[in-house]
């Protein structure tokens, strides 16, 4: 079974996870898979993202924490730093990463990346391209799909 | 006999000869293309050969695994005579500054803060652990140890010794980076040399990084490169303040090529058109064809890239490290996320080349056809010098009664087949790209390479048929017939031999008014043409 050769590293930071939560940010192991984790994040206040849910995924491959962990979006989100398919552009989720960082970290900074998005170093070309243009207007729409796909319903 | 052809005195006879021994010695261990190189290296004495009579001096050395671990060493050392810089920071300087001592000289002294900063080796610890602590935490699986059992690099970020074997490992068999690894620390820049990594890797790891550091030596130093024949495990170092524009290089193994392109030797076509016709001709079109649609040449060290996902931010993998943007392949620093430059070049360029390849096949035939029998014709040459020197020589010297000295001549002639195969060869590779509306020139090199190639033939046919009464089982008794022979056999070799040199001064002369791309071929190489042309 994959969860019977759990790292100590895996189980500690999962316990440090549910007992001492991070304000805005949820994460729970799944039941068959422990390295599978269910994410919950806030949208950041001030931000077009406020009052939205943001599901993720988060998986700690078998190389962790020599590896990244893998994290995408599941609820829809427009943003320039994540793609339509949740992809997130973020340095210390590839050549940054560091066997010292932990899921709390990630997350942490992923919740940073919806507050101060970067749209210099795009993954989504169309949507880095209407904030540089006119980045009212793309505050406006991300509001729009906060308000349409990360209301909590 | 005719003793005209023949003045040497009498050391000159004896020295000859035991250079023929020494080569036939030599030529036993070889086949192929192999022993022709070997051929062409070893008959120093002989000044009138045409491979032989170019090279002033060698501008090369040849270097076996030993003489690249004592030069590394050696540089080293001359690094760590600095007081302030161990053993192992003085590799490490080494290798961000691609193994130039001058280069790290330079840098340190000009500012040894800012690189001490770079690259990571810091004077005193960044990261202080309780003075009395009798237990330290591990950064990475978050366990106490006792202080025995746990490691720091210069920053003191402390580590146990598994999560360290675990975080080597991973970095060397990720490749080449691990020569420049850092501590685990997220952000933290101390550098992991090579006495940590022996202290903590295991002996498989401590091994590929052991290579690693070797291969670096050679591949990310200017003036070093593989020799490129497969397994051969010798290095190349070239000197360009040598002979000018000859860039052939011939290996201890005996593979001989050219040391700014590395395909095999090509001299009086340059290297731009040898890559040109190689890809041309690989077999592999269908990858080929895939790299050209798929990939796009990082816009620093031209190695073709993919992009399989993520932003439009690359950073091209170890040793080139350069930062650009995939749409425009501009430098990042230079663009800032913005890139109004997009616009279709790019595929039209492929689609034309595409369209051209298309156009020209039937063109392209004809002079592959002939490049090809060229080569196959070479690669013939070779095995009958081969066995006209282990089998017929002796039988020749018995029923003509000639000493091997005096049947010397017929291997210079097998030796100029070679030669002139090789270079007719690439001739059909010129000829190729010669533009079609160059017609003066084109022209030119038609009339040059035609008399050259039937002088050849004529040498060839001389030399492969008209000995064969000779060789037959009833040979004529010893006569004028076979000093006939010798005559116009000699003969048609030096004629041959001023064809070809004609050819190729002109091919070269050419060149020189013409540049090959050589700036933007890979590793720096075009640099040092420009060095060398001054």
């Amino acid at each position: 079974m994959a969860n019977s050769n759990l790292p100590r590293r895996i189980i500690k930071e999962t316990q440090r996870l549910l007992s001492e939560p991070t304000p805005g940010i949820s994460a729970s192991p799944s039941e068959d898979n422990m390295r599978y984790f269910n994410v919950m994040i806030l949208g950041p206040t001030q931000t077009p993202y406020e009052g939205g849910v943001f599901k993720l995924e988060l998986f700690l491959p078998e190389e962790y924490p020599m590896a990244a962990p893998k994290v995408r979006f599941l609820t829809k989100i427009y943003h320039p730093n994540i793609d339509k398919l949740g992809r997130i552009c973020l340095d210390i989720l590839k050549d940054k990463w560091s066997p010292a960082l932990k899921i709390s970290t990630v997350l942490l900074s992923i919740q940073a990346l919806l507050s101060a998005p970067n749209p210099d170093d795009p993954l989504s070309e169309n949507i880095a391209k209407h904030w540089k243009s006119n980045e009212a207007e793309a505050v406006e729409t991300a509001k729009e799909w906060t308000r349409l796909y990360a209301s909590g319903a | 006999m005719d003793s005209g052809d023949d003045i040497h005195d009498a050391n000159d006879i004896e020295s000859l000869n035991e250079d023929i021994e020494s080569l036939n010695d030599n030529y036993d261990n070889y086949d192929d293309d192999a022993a022709a190189a070997d051929y062409f290296d070893d008959d120093d004495d002989d000044d009138t050969h045409p491979a032989k009579s170019r090279r002033i001096e060698q501008s090369f050395t040849i270097l076996k695994e030993s003489d690249i671990r004592q030069r590394q060493e050696d540089d080293i050392r001359r690094v760590a005579a600095v007081p302030s810089i161990p053993h192992g920071a003085a590799s490490i300087l080494l290798c961000h500054y691609n193994w130039s001592v001058s280069r790290v000289n330079d840098a340190w002294f000009a500012d040894e803060h800012e690189v001490r900063r770079t690259v990571g080796l810091l004077e005193k610890p960044v990261y202080d652990n309780p003075a009395d602590a009798k237990e330290l935490t591990c950064g990475i699986c978050f366990e106490a140890y006792p202080l025995s059992e746990i490691e720091t690099a210069s920053c003191g970020h402390p580590f146990c010794f598994s999560c360290w074997g675990g975080y080597i490992g991973t970095s060397i068999n990720d490749g080449p980076g691990c020569l420049l690894l850092r501590c685990p620390e997220s952000a933290c820049g101390a550098a992991v040399d090579q006495d940590m990594i022996n202290l903590l890797a295991s002996g498989e790891d401590k091994d590929k990084y052991d290579r690693y550091l070797l291969r670096s030596y050679i591949e990310d130093n200017k003036k070093t490169k593989w020799c490129p024949a497969p397994g051969c495990e010798h290095a190349v170092n070239f000197d360009p303040t040598g002979t000018g524009k000859d860039y052939d290089v011939s290996c201890l193994c005996s593979y001989s090529f050219c040391w700014n392109c590395t395909e095999e030797s090509h001299r009086s076509v340059d290297c731009g058109t040898v890559s040109k016709w190689i890809l041309k001709n690989s077999s592999e079109s269908e990858n080929v064809t895939w790299i050209l649609a798929k990939t796009k040449p990082c816009p620093e060290c031209k190695r073709p890239i993919e992009k399989n996902h993520g932003c439009m931010h690359m950073t091209c993998s170890q040793p080139c490290r350069f930062e650009f943007c995939w749409i425009c392949l501009g430098a990042w620093r230079k663009h800032g996320g913005s890139c109004n430059r997009y616009e279709s070049g790019e595929q039209n360029e492929t689609e034309k080349r595409r369209e051209m390849a298309k156009k020209s096949l039937e063109k392209y035939t004809h002079y592959y056809k002939r490049w090809a029998s060229n080569q196959s014709s070479r690669q013939k040459a070779v095995a009958d010098l081969q066995e006209m020197q282990s089998v017929h020589m002796k039988n020749l010297g018995d029923s003509q009664r000639q000493t091997e000295l005096e049947l010397k001549f017929i291997t210079e002639a097998w030796l100029q087949i070679v030669e002139c195969r090789r270079v007719l060869k690439w001739t059909y590779a010129y000829g190729y790209y010669l533009p079609d509306n160059e017609q003066a020139k084109k022209k030119f090199f038609e009339y040059l390479q035609g008399e050259a190639e039937s002088g050849l033939e004529r040498l060839h046919h001389c030399a492969e048929k008209v000995i064969q009464v000779f060789l037959s089982d009833d040979p004529p008794s010893p006569s004028e017939e076979f000093n006939d022979f010798r005559k116009k056999l000699t003969e048609l070799t030096n004629v041959t031999r001023n064809y070809f040199e004609n050819l190729v001064k002109a091919l070269e002369n050419v060149h020189d008014g013409n540049p090959c791309d050589l700036d933007k071929r890979p590793w720096g190489a075009g640099a040092m043409m420009n060095e060398m042309k001054e």
